[in-house]
């Protein structure tokens, strides 16, 4: 049996409508035209240990709820769901103990205290034995470079250490399951590859399966063998990156700065203008001829200040594997 | 049974270290309620230099001993409940406990007894303050056996003041304004619980009433025994009451909260 099974898996949110405007309000207190979203719609996929899956899709597409659904925080509408051989939605102890939650928009650390504090709780929380908690400690503040910070009040760490210390939190219990729900999102980009050289290395040693959502595209590079890709509630994709790039994302983007602006017309010739303000510029590129192309730019007589070769943004990655599959799913 | 015990303590001195943070909130508390005290033993005196020795079976200093000691009782039982439950509720914090292997009412529960401890110990200074002040008119019961039927009390009281607080938090479920519920019901159990006046000052009707229910054993009931006005025997039967109310309250409070949660879990937070 795969470390995560799900199957037909679907959830439904109702809610009321409500016309603008004050007569509209009045007019709500009497009768509210319920609506409903299917926010995830009948997805299916299998997961086994030690993979780390990225769950890429923009926002409202349905990944924070898939995740919520598998570690029971929400209940399905339809569909199965199981984790570790759990059925998430009885939220037993021993299934609690057994994965880890990151949410990045939520914090779970009290600010006015210290991590080590923090940790203490925690660990009464999950009965861990003082040694396993010593070693645990040692090794993940080791690896995340948080030492001395686990006496300084939370409220008075940066973003980044904050979020360090989140992780050390959600893995205190050595979990095998481990949920990542936007981990890196707000922080700058030195502790956002901090982060995911953390996870990574902490996967290779543990064999921890990991889930995590991500808009952006970096991090899921950097850890994800594997894509499943989300939209409108739907699977739009679920296979291995490579294969999602070479197939899909066809174009690059040459961003560029220079010193004095340069005329449009100068630009089009390098490819599709996506976006254009006098001194900076996006230009997209074939894939194939991106090196080509930037080298064409630098040795050209252009006042180039600085040249940039950048992804496809996701949504327009989606786009395209949306246009491409019809909103078929897989 | 120990293992709960343990990992309430660790609770306990998590919520301590956290509430010392809040230096200036319980210097203002103090001011606060140093205050209020002093208003109600100036407002009694006033009344009582009116010509009336007794009123209902009060003198003026056992009416200033009510005061003092039904207030170190209330305080003793206080709870922010309400606000912390609905916060979590409306704020969709509850779903980080829903994750964790262990139960939110057992958490919120031991944190309040350590933040609830702290704060009555404070209050236990300001009240000896204030004593000090009206030393002429406090009155002293050294009995022991009233003492421990006191402590009891408000052993239960707290009890019964974690439930009520916890279903009044959980109105959140159902709705994002819970203010108004809160401060209004706040007023009720205020009156109720003996805390603007003895309630054999009320009506026969209303003073029956409030025997009945939980909230006269917050303030009025505890200060009684120790003024001698209900004997011991009367205190034990209140005790019962209590009890019964504590199985009451829980059975609703498991009720609540399992409905509660479906809801919460349908509208995702």
């Amino acid at each position: 049996m795969s470390i995560i099974e799900v199957k037909n898996l679907s959830k439904r949110f109702e809610f009321y409508r409500k016309q603008a405007g004050l007569f509209g309000t009045i007019k709500s207190l009497f009768y509210r035209k319920k609506s409903y979203k299917d926010a995830v719609d009948n997805i299916s996929f299998k997961i086994e240990e030690g993979e780390i899956v990225g769950f890429l899709g923009p926002n409202g597409a349905g990944k924070t709820t898939t995740l919520k659904m598998l570690s029971g925080i929400l209940y399905p509408s339809a569909g199965q769901v199981s984790v570790l051989g759990y059925n998430p939605q009885k939220r037993q102890k021993d299934f609690k103990k057994k994965f880890g939650i990151v949410m990045g928009q939520k914090d779970q650390l009290a600010r006015l205290i210290t991590p080590m504090d923090n940790f203490t709780l925690f660990k009464a929380f999950s009965e861990i034995s003082d040694d396993d908690f010593r070693s645990i400690i040692d090794e993940l503040t080791k690896l995340l470079g948080i030492e001395d910070v686990l006496d300084v009040q939370v409220k008075k760490l940066s973003l980044g250490q904050r979020m360090k210390c989140e992780l050390v939190a959600s893995l205190l219990h050595s979990p095998k399951v481990l949920f990542l729900d936007e981990p890196t999102i707000g922080l700058d980009v030195v502790a956002q590859k901090n982060v995911r050289d953390f996870i990574k290395k902490y996967n290779h040693l543990k064999k921890t399966t990991i889930i995590l959502t991500s808009h952006y595209m970096d991090d899921i590079k950097e850890l994800c063998d594997r894509v499943i890709i989300i939209n409108f509630g739907k699977i739009i994709y679920d296979g291995k990156l490579a294969h999602l790039i070479s197939t899909y994302a066809t174009d690059k983007i040459i961003r560029i700065t220079s010193i004095e602006p340069i005329r449009r017309e100068d630009l089009e010739r390098f490819g599709v203008i996506e976006d254009y303000q006098g001194i900076r510029a996006s230009i997209r590129v074939e894939r194939e001829s991106v090196k080509r192309i930037a080298s064409e730019i630098i040795s050209s007589d252009l006042m180039i200040d600085d040249i940039l070769i950048d992804e496809m943004p996701i949504d327009d990655i989606i786009r395209v594997i949306f246009l491409e599959t019809n909103g078929d799913s897989k | 049974m120990l293992k709960h015990i343990k990992q309430g303590i660790v609770i306990i001195k998590t919520a301590w270290l956290r509430n010392l943070n809040y230096r200036f909130t319980i210097i203002m508390y103090r001011v606060g309620e140093i205050t209020e005290l002093l208003v109600l033993i100036l407002m009694w005196t006033a009344i009582y230099s009116g010509g009336a020795g007794v009123i209902k079976g009060f003198t003026l200093n056992e009416m200033v001993t009510y005061v003092l000691i039904g207030n170190l009782c209330s305080l003793a039982v206080r709870n922010f409940l309400p606000a912390y439950v609905s916060r979590d509720i409306v704020e969709g914090r509850l779903s980080m406990f829903l994750v964790r292997p262990i139960p939110y009412i057992k958490y919120i529960f031991f944190n309040e007894l350590g933040r609830s401890f702290l704060a009555t110990l404070m209050s236990l200074l300001t009240q000896i303050i204030v004593i000090l002040f009206f030393l002429d008119k406090f009155v002293f019961n050294g009995n022991i056996v009233y003492i421990l039927l006191i402590i009891a009390m408000i052993f239960l009281a707290f009890v019964i003041e974690l439930l009520i607080g916890f279903l009044i938090g959980t109105i959140a479920f159902w709705t994002d304004e819970t203010e108004a519920l809160q401060v209004t019901i706040d007023r009720i159990k205020r009156f109720f619980s003996g805390g603007y006046f003895p309630l054999s000052l009320l009506p026969m009707t209303l003073a029956t009433a409030s025997i009945y229910l939980p909230f006269a054993y917050s303030f009025y009931f505890p200060a009684q025994p120790y003024l001698k006005k209900i004997s011991v025997h009367d205190g034990l039967i209140g005790l019962g009451v209590q009890v019964i109310w504590i199985i009451i309250l829980s059975g609703i409070l498991h009720l609540v909260w399992k409905k509660g949660l479906k809801k919460y879990e349908a509208s995702g937070s």
